[in-house]
């Protein structure tokens, strides 16, 4: 029978219980924050009977239950769609919380309001899970509305810090910004299409139009990070790195992504938003692949190495290819939040430092972390048969082998190669060498919710590659053959970033530093994005404002008006017109000419 | 015409030869424009005597007034110049070429 529906309700709502647990009392025998660790870790366990199910019985279902309101012309009940996406989203998801939960015991231990901590990290993955189950578009809204809030709420968690507050209100507004596109494609659906049902809307992709394609475009740039929306994200890395490591790694922007994926039916058919998704991508995945290779703070590097993923997952969706764009979201999950709580161990360990240059030396000092830290580097540039490669290297056979846009193409690979280019220097900076830390610092990695998550998430990024695509239903079909040089091209652009990033470390280490040059303020300074965005136009938009207002009446009429305009004037007419040299000898002098003149003609 | 009329009008015409040839200092010039104007005031007033016609003699007192003012005018200039430059060389004067 079909018995994971009620198990999967039973998982979704017992996520609920922690929430309500502090409205009712106050839980004393145990901590807080434990509890809700091992509901989360129940809630994964629960799930994973409905996900086998599922897998071996290949029946997508769809909840329907309470109605919530009834107009005349829209129906809108909660529902919940438990198809591909979702019933292979939600223990992943649930896995990467669980561990990033327990990791946060040992992170976040000395932090006197933990619990909040704990019921904001529980809210979020609520709305997430709503976000990723629902059926029709407002409860959609509902979710992804959710993790913006939770996000502002977790970026700002210390909220004291100026900079904290900044990013959290910097991501509300690039989130804004896509919610736009979202509202946009959602009052097209309601006026043309009748529904926010997604069974009706994506049954009707004959006549595809672009308008809210453009906007779920939008909607996916916000959200996702993509170029020109991007720099909300390593603005966020303000943030504690729990945080860090479940929403901007692991869950909350793949909701733009995930949402393209939702409508891949209406987005078959249309090839200029294909186009569009494609260029988008590449440009992102270039963009913040290098901005990433001159980073210094850890946390910056593995927040542009996100968004370079997502924009290989958009370049995925725009070469039609959904089903591969949600296989690399699964597996980005586990090497990605993994990397993040690697970082978040070297800097606690390393009495909160996060910048590279000054850390060093940590292979022998802490080896579980240096030795996850390299497997999740490895995984994610995509080397052979790790998690990474059974996603990105179909994503790149895909991208060579289909009629696209080569130079979307091209950059990718270069992307790819810059990928590895960077992982490599972090992990030459951070783990090899002497260290450069102060010497006092007590390293210990004994605490055993420190290694227990980086343990599964470890064994995640090693084997969930192979066990998800033994075990998933087949979907689009691979390509089957390629030219052999295509089919190692990923392998040789990470191997190319990986070489030429060890050989110029290596050679360049004892040299003395040289001015920087102007490709690298380019990379430094993000592309000068942020500088020109954030600071240049609305310092121009308040000069401006501020000249109309308050100067322009007063000096045009009491200064340039008439007096200066007159002195002007005459002194630019003078110098047009004036010949004179100022040779007043010679100007008397010449008098004389015309009075002998005047004497000889008389006589 | 006789020597008298030749020899101011011999004046004049060096008063007026030293005023368009002055070499350095402008002073030279305005005393020459002096000369000018006294040469002229005698003229007049020997005319009115030998032609007794002394309603003429009107001429000479309007001639001299005005050389007058003209030489304050003068030496007012001379002494603007000689505030900003210190002295009232020619060379100085050359602040209007474009």
């Amino acid at each position: 029978m079909i018995m994971h529906t009620p198990i999967m309700m039973t998982t979704l709502i017992s996520l609920t219980l922690p929430i309500f647990a502090t409205l009712i009392s106050p839980y004393k025998k145990r901590s807080y924050p434990d509890y809700v660790k091992t509901t989360v870790m129940c809630a994964f366990i629960t799930s994973l009977p409905s996900t086998t199910l599922f897998i071996l019985l290949n029946q997508e279902t769809t909840i329907w239950s309470w109605h919530w309101m009834m107009t005349q012309t829209l129906d809108l009940t909660l529902s919940f769609k438990l198809d591909y996406f979702s019933m292979m989203f939600i223990p992943i998801a649930l896995f990467v919380t669980w561990s990033i939960m327990e990791f946060s015991l040992w992170y976040m231990n000395s932090d006197p309001n933990i619990n909040q901590f704990f019921k904001y990290l529980l809210i979020f993955l609520t709305a997430m899970l709503i976000l990723v189950t629902a059926n029709n578009l407002f409860q959609f809204f509902i979710g992804w509305e959710g993790v913006g809030i939770m996000s502002f709420l977790l970026i700002s968690w210390w909220h004291a810090r100026t900079d904290a507050n900044t990013a959290a209100i910097q991501a509300i507004l690039y989130n804004r910004i896509g919610d736009i596109g979202l509202i946009l494609a959602m009052t097209w659906f309601l006026l043309h299409y009748n529904s926010w049902d997604l069974q009706q809307m994506l049954a009707l992709n004959s006549n595809s139009n672009s308008l809210p394609l453009v906007g779920l475009l939008l909607a996916a740039a916000g959200k996702s990070a993509q170029f020109g929306l991007h720099p909300w994200l390593p603005s966020a890395m303000e943030g504690p790195t729990p945080v860090s490591a479940l929403l901007h790694s692991s869950t909350m922007v793949i909701a733009g992504v995930f949402l393209l994926i939702r409508f891949h039916p209406l987005m078959e058919t249309n090839t200029m938003i294909q186009n569009l998704t494609l260029c988008l991508g590449a440009t992102t995945t270039l963009f913040t692949a290098i901005c990433a290779l001159t980073q210094n703070d850890i946390k910056k590097i593995v927040a542009f190495s996100t968004s370079s993923q997502l924009g290989l997952m958009m370049v995925t969706i725009g070469i039609n290819q959904p089903y591969l764009a949600f296989l690399h979201i699964c597996t980005h999950a586990f090497f990605k939040a993994m990397l993040f709580m690697c970082s978040g161990s070297i800097i606690h360990n390393l009495n909160n430092e996060q910048d590279i240059r000054k850390m060093g030396g940590l292979f022998k000092t802490m080896p579980l972390t240096s030795t996850s830290m390299i497997i999740g580097n490895l995984a994610l540039t995509g080397m052979p048969f790790l998690t990474g490669f059974y996603s990105k290297d179909l994503i790149i056979e895909a991208t060579n082998t289909s009629y696209t846009n080569a130079w979307a193409l091209f950059i990718t690979l270069i992307a790819t190669s810059l990928t590895s280019a960077y992982s490599t220097r972090t992990i030459l900076l951070t783990l090899t060498g002497h260290p450069r830390f102060p010497a006092l610092t007590n390293i210990n990695e004994n605490n055993p919710a420190l290694l227990n998550p980086i343990k599964r998430l470890t064994m995640g990024s090693v084997i969930t590659g192979f066990l998800i695509t033994s075990n998933i239903p087949p979907t689009s079909p691979p390509q089957p053959m390629m030219p052999f040089y295509l089919k190692l091209s990923a392998l040789c652009a990470t191997a190319l970033g990986f070489l030429a990033a060890l050989d110029l470390t290596l050679m360049t280490n004892k040299l003395k530093m040289k001015n920087p040059s102007q490709v690298f303020k380019f990379s430094n300074m993000l592309g000068y994005f942020p500088t020109t965005i954030h600071r240049t136009i609305p310092y121009q938009n308040l000069l401006m404002s501020q000249n109309l207002a308050l100067l322009l009446l007063d000096s045009t009429w009491l200064e340039k008006s008439m007096p200066k305009t007159i002195s002007q004037a005459h002194i630019t007419a003078s110098m047009t017109m004036t010949t004179q040299k100022g040779m007043i000898k010679l100007y008397s002098l010449s008098f004389l000419i015309p009075l002998t003149l005047a004497l000889f003609l008389m006589m | 015409m006789t020597l008298t009329y030749m020899n101011i009008m011999l004046a004049f015409t060096i008063s007026l030869l030293g005023m368009l040839t002055y070499r350095s200092h402008l002073v030279a010039s305005l005393l020459c424009l002096e000369g000018m104007m006294m040469s002229l005031f005698i003229m007049a007033t020997l005319i009115a005597s030998n032609t007794h016609f002394p309603l003429v003699n009107i001429m000479s007192i309007i001639l001299l007034v005005f050389a007058a003012c003209e030489t304050a005018v003068g030496l007012a200039l001379l002494i603007s110049i000689s505030n900003t430059y210190g002295l009232d060389y020619v060379h100085n004067l050359n602040l209007l070429q474009c």
